[in-house]
């Protein structure tokens, strides 16, 4: 209420200066945030920091003994195969899916809108605990495949949601009728028409699925544990050993998922630049 | 044999007939018209020729072969889209030549045929901009040049101008009769606008709740309606409800109508007489023209369109509409007494289902 009125006391021309109100809560948010980041960064380079407000002095030895841990680059490494494996497969099933229902089989979408759901509704240790009872044969049995299967599962929400915003804001159908008429067949229209224009809700969903299974450990330490040791792995095992050590691994984890986020937004903006450029 | 050929078409929804019993020839080079109310199945049937609707039975045969059985994106139809469907993340260019790419054509062939068809819509300069920065006018001309792009067999348009300003669908018409027939492209064309249909078909299919109704020239369509749906949808016409009274006689409401030949009918049969508005001539004075019909009647409504006013008339209970034209008219105010005059030909009979 009082917005629009300040809004239309002053015109639009005009900024409106934001109330008290406002300006509390944009310092709460960014307070509620920022500081328990700051913290992160803070404590990963402090000697000692328990008897003042600000650390006594300050290191940067946890970071020469984070990265000289001796799994740091296998862990890095297979929390790269995993995050990225998870969002390609998750991309390879989702798309078509989506499309699929938003072309031909309308009526499916509450149900699959409802699926989507169920994995915010499990506790993740059952589902580690049924996947790893199901698949006790080799080669899933504990191994990193099924690791994927289930963190595909599980970051599925991420992907979809995005995606099916994207595929509602484009006229799927009509374009996919135009692409038939000009002599285009299913997968044509999909790689030359559907994907280039739900491309951001991809990278959006791209971005939620890295970020999230990067950072994942109950999944993984249920059904892989030491068989592959992942980032998350390797962190919580130095937060038993020493807090400030795995504060700069956290650190670095929040680095590598930014980024990664500023790699795939570029790759996803360089095709809206280079469309600018022709014009 | 027809170049198109629909055969004993029908389509069902849940049980109920969208398209029934659909049968119609479409000559080589000739531009056909679907016309009719939302619902009556013109765009079914344009969507079955260009196989995005399955039929349920019956045969569509383009040149002598049946292509029912051929997917969409194999049957050389090229369609317009009401909505233009252009492809957002493709320049103009890129949307023309597209069609083009997925024939193989070699790249040279490509700009020059992509080059041609822009210019046959007139819109050359446009070719790097992306749709989203062109009118609806524009984006629909570039969605034509791009299902011209292929040179198809037959080309569909699907409701091609509702979306846009009245007058640039009366421009926008025009330049598709005119590329139509330099091209002497097959071509369908849905509307549920009368005047669209008449204005540019060589032969226009009147439906109604999945049949047709009638097929034939504009001009046949209108003169001489075939069915009384025909009558009332395309342009205005008057209803005398009534019945056979006499040699070419018709008694409506206590009124004696001399109409043309009534070969056919039976005496005291129930019929209805149609009488467009156009003419009926408006006399203050009673001054009946030899052989013609005269009714008194009272002015109840005075509607200005520009070149005609077109008048509601009371007659014995009975609304009826007369124009008139600015030059032949003296001035007309509501209330006043006058009488509509018109001959027997201006009469078509038809009967009643009782």
């Amino acid at each position: 209420m009082a917005k629009s009125q300040s809004t239309q006391t002053h015109g639009s021309s005009k900024k409106v200066r934001p109330a008290g109100w406002q300006i509390f809560m944009v310092a709460f948010f960014l307070f509620y945030m920022l500081v328990p980041i700051i913290s992160t960064y803070a404590f990963s380079v402090a000697t000692r920091w328990d008897r003042t407000i600000l650390p006594e002095g300050y290191t940067l030895e946890f970071y020469q003994r984070a990265f000289s841990a001796s799994y740091f680059t296998i862990t890095l490494r297979n929390s790269l195969i995993l995050s990225l494996s998870t969002v390609l497969v998750s991309m390879l099933v989702i798309i078509p899916t989506v499309y699929w229902v938003h072309t031909r089989l309308v009526g499916a979408k509450p149900l699959l809108d409802v699926l989507m759901i169920l994995p915010f509704g499990i506790p993740m240790v059952v589902l580690a605990l049924a996947l790893v009872q199901v698949y006790n044969f080799p080669p899933m049995a504990r191994s990193p495949f099924l690791l994927i299967g289930a963190v595909v599962i599980y970051s599925m929400p991420f992907m979809y949601r995005p995606i099916s915003n994207a595929i509602q804001a484009v006229d799927a159908n009509v374009l996919t009728e135009a692409g038939q008429s000009l002599g285009a067949n299913i997968f044509q229209v999909l790689y030359r028409i559907i994907i280039p224009n739900i491309l951001p809700g991809i990278l959006s969903g791209s971005l939620l699925v890295f970020s999230t299974v990067f950072a994942e450990y109950t999944l993984t330490s249920l059904i892989v544990g030491a068989r592959f040791k992942t980032f998350p792995l390797l962190l919580v095992e130095f937060t038993r050993i020493n807090g400030n050590v795995a504060s700069a691994f956290s650190v670095i984890s929040f680095t590598i998922a930014w980024l990664v986020s500023i790699l795939i937004l570029w790759v996803g903006s360089m095709g809206h630049t280079s469309k600018a450029k022709t014009i | 044999m027809a170049y198109l050929e629909l055969k004993n078409v029908n389509k069902y929804y849940a049980g109920v007939a969208a398209v029934h019993d659909f049968n119609l020839d479409i000559e080589k080079g000739s531009l056909v018209s679907f016309l009719g109310p939302s619902g009556c199945g013109k765009t079914t049937t344009l969507r079955m020729i260009a196989g995005f609707e399955q039929l349920d039975s019956g045969t569509i045969r383009l040149d002598g072969t049946d292509i029912v059985p051929v997917p969409p994106n194999r049957r050389d139809i090229g369609m317009v889209f009401q909505s233009y469907a252009l492809f957002p993340n493709m320049t103009v260019r890129e949307n023309v030549a597209f069609g083009l790419q997925m024939k193989k054509t070699p790249k040279a062939k490509i700009n020059q045929q992509v080059d041609t068809v822009l210019e046959m819509v007139r819109l050359q300069d446009t070719a790097k901009r992306f749709p989203h920065q062109l009118s609806g006018g524009q984006q629909q001309r570039i969605a034509l040049a791009r299902a011209l792009a292929v040179e198809p067999r037959v080309l569909l348009l699907d409701e091609p101008l509702s979306a846009l300003d009245a007058e640039v669908r009366v421009v926008l018409r025009g330049e598709i009769r005119r590329i139509q027939s330099e091209l002497a492209i097959t071509t369908i064309y849905v509307t549920h606008d009368q005047e669209e249909a008449l204005s540019i078909s060589d032969k226009v299919v009147v439906m109604n709740k999945g049949l047709i109704e009638q097929v034939g020239a504009p001009e046949e369509i209108y003169r001489a309606p075939n069915t009384r749906f025909v009558a009332t949808f395309i342009g205005t016409a008057n209803q005398f409800l009534g019945k056979i009274s006499g040699k070419n006689l018709v008694v409506c409401n206590n009124v004696e109508l001399s109409t043309s030949s009534l070969a056919g009918f039976n005496s005291d049969q129930s019929v209805v007489v149609l009488v467009r508005p156009e003419n009926i001539q408006v006399q203050a004075e009673q001054s009946r023209q030899k052989g013609w019909n005269s009714v008194a009647g009272k002015v109840e409504t005075i509607t200005f369109h520009g070149a005609i006013t077109r008048l509601g008339v009371n007659v014995n209970g009975q609304r009826v509409v007369a124009d008139i034209t600015v030059a032949n008219t003296q001035p007309v105010s509501l209330n006043q007494s006058l009488w509509l005059q018109f001959p027997p030909e201006a009469c078509q009979v038809m009967a009643v289902e009782e």
